[in-house]
């Protein structure tokens, strides 16, 4: 990448500003905190929960969404820490605002150690979905995004919300679709802790408004989105039955 | 290594005295004002904010001094890495985390040579840093904009790292806290003078491209004042040295004024030049700590190398005290 003499784009922001906002981006300090935190999650994460990944080789380079569906919030642990490189080092999980940057603690947490970018539910402004769509294609960076929403109460899938496209319309940045599994057996306080995996999906989309945008598109993308995991969370059986008709 | 008490020499005490009375002095007339309803309610806040700012900063910077040689070593190595941070943020160098790491290395490397009385490699330091910044990101095999982070770099190193560890050196003196004290206290007074004789006289702008607000009155008048209190401290400190003759106190007084005001220069042609205001946001009123400590980039080597023509630092001292040999 051709070296630009430009400020950070969150220059001059006062500190807690700076925590909760969608144009931060990480210094020396910041990566060198932000690969330890990778380092002990995926540490606890091999010894308490025996993760596997699969498929990772299929992880395309920098920028991309990597989206999965979601049922804890394990999920978003799991997929910075599975990341590798530059991947890793340009990843920002998407995270809900009132959850993860309500207080100037909780907001230090999220930004420093799992780079998390605040998503405000139910009040996000297009020019902020717009800001992350410009920083996605000029920065070259990874968002982890659950398109759901929220956490399935019951752990099971559901429709993902239309957001996803409006995220890299008109771009040509690839959507990475994942799937976690155990994840939400995991985290209830009441459930022992047990085995996690993560499995990206070897498959891409494209941006869907490279061609003229129809009526309806973000709701197709989003359904496109959501087939990947949703294959994978079938039964076994049903995905290689599916795969044989195909 | 010998240590000397904290107020040994007169010129500590009266330094250390003058400062809390002008800042006593100062929230006196700051209140005065607020009293008597002079001058507008942003003005006194800023005046307040400033003053605060002051009363945080300058206990920061005299205490390392008065406590001893390892905390003034401790707090220059703190200083360069808070410059450095502020330095990459606005000039996009941290998003070359190797250039920038290397740098921080260099910047500990000359603070440990400082820290360790070693001459030697406080000098090599400079060649040997600049040449691992210029080696150090050949192996990820990306030409594309080598020439802007390598010099990004290099610039980085020689203003935070190998320049302003001349002030941990000194303190390997046992007399060193008035000299550091008073180019502390004359490289931030320079910078008031310049605002005040810029506000009293007025007159022509000095370089209006690279900084609108000073003006030929404020710099003439922070170098009188610069090179007259410099002179006058010096004079104390330096009494019975080959540098005690009126000519070699003014011209260190020169030196300071000149490279005070060059410093302040520099870092607003930085700033120009990127298109920002401030370096950061920490010190309110001030900015950020480079826009604070500017003026001390550039006197920190000078004055060193100056003195350390007529006098040396720590000459009789032993060496390599951690390294040992």
């Amino acid at each position: 990448m051709e070296f630009r003499l430009r400020p950070a784009r969150d220059h001059g922001l006062p500190a807690e500003e700076r925590l909760r906002s969608l144009s931060r981006e990480r210094g020396l300090g910041g990566l060198l905190l932000g690969s330890a935190w990778r380092m002990a999650l995926r540490g606890y994460l091999a010894a308490f929960h025996r993760l596997e990944v699969t498929g990772r080789e299929h992880l395309p380079p920098p920028p991309f969404v990597l989206i999965a569906n979601h049922c804890s919030h394990l999920d978003a642990l799991t997929l910075s820490a599975v990341l590798r490189g530059e991947a890793a080092r340009r990843a920002h999980a998407l995270a809900a605002g009132d959850t993860f940057f309500g207080s100037a603690l909780s907001s230090a947490f999220a930004a420093y150690a799992i780079n998390a970018l605040p998503v405000w539910r139910k009040r996000t402004r297009s020019g902020e979905l717009a800001t992350l769509r410009e920083r996605l294609v000029e920065d070259r960076l990874v968002y982890i995004l659950f398109p759901e929403g929220t956490r399935a109460r019951d752990g099971a899938m559901a429709p993902f919300q239309p957001g996803i496209g409006v995220l890299v319309a008109g771009t040509q940045v690839p959507v990475v679709p994942c799937f976690l599994e155990g994840c939400h057996a995991a985290w209830p306080p009441q459930r022992r802790w047990r085995r996690t995996a993560a499995t990206p999906w070897p498959g891409r989309w494209p941006a869907p408004a490279r061609s003229r945008p129809r009526r309806g598109w973000r709701r197709s993308l989003a359904r496109a989105c959501a087939t990947a995991p949703r294959a994978w969370a079938a039964p076994p059986s049903a995905v290689w039955r599916r795969r044989r008709k195909a | 290594m010998i240590r000397q008490d904290a107020f040994a020499h007169p010129v500590t005490v009266g330094i250390v005295a003058a400062t809390a009375a002008v800042l006593a002095a100062a929230a006196a007339v700051i209140g005065a004002m607020a009293l008597g309803g002079r001058g507008s309610p942003e003005l006194r806040r800023e005046l307040w904010l400033r003053l605060g700012s002051w009363c945080l900063l300058l206990p920061l910077m005299m205490g390392p001094v008065l406590l001893g040689r390892e905390w003034v070593v401790g707090a220059v190595t703190l200083l360069g890495l808070a410059c450095l941070r502020e330095f990459d943020r606005a000039t996009g160098l941290f998003r070359e985390p190797l250039v920038a790491g290397l740098v921080v290395l260099g910047i500990l490397a000359a603070n440990f040579a400082a820290l360790d009385h070693w001459y030697g490699f406080f000098v090599a330091l400079w060649p040997l840093t600049v040449g691992v910044i210029v080696v150090g990101t050949i192996p990820r095999d990306r030409p594309q904009g080598y020439v802007q982070r390598t010099a990004l770099g290099i610039f980085a190193y020689m203003l935070f790292g190998a320049g302003l560890a001349h002030l941990s050196y000194m303190a390997n003196e046992p007399g060193y806290r008035p000299i550091l004290l008073m180019l502390l206290t004359t490289v931030a007074l320079s910078d008031v003078a310049a605002f005040t004789f810029g506000k009293l006289i007025g007159g022509p702008k000095l370089l209006p491209a690279t900084s609108p607000n000073k003006s030929v009155s404020g710099a003439l008048g922070a170098l009188a004042v610069t090179t007259l209190l410099v002179a006058a401290l010096s004079s104390a400190i330096f009494a019975g040295t080959p540098m005690a003759r009126p000519h070699w106190l003014i011209l260190l007084g020169i030196l300071v004024g000149i490279g005070a005001q060059a410093g302040d220069l520099m870092l607003s042609s930085i700033k120009r030049d990127i298109g920002i205001k401030d370096m950061g946001t920490i010190l309110p009123g001030h900015g950020g700590v480079l826009d604070r400590f500017n003026s001390l980039l550039l006197v920190a080597p000078a004055s060193f190398h100056f003195i350390g023509y007529f006098v040396g630092f720590g000459l009789d001292q032993p060496v390599r005290l951690i390294t040992g040999g």
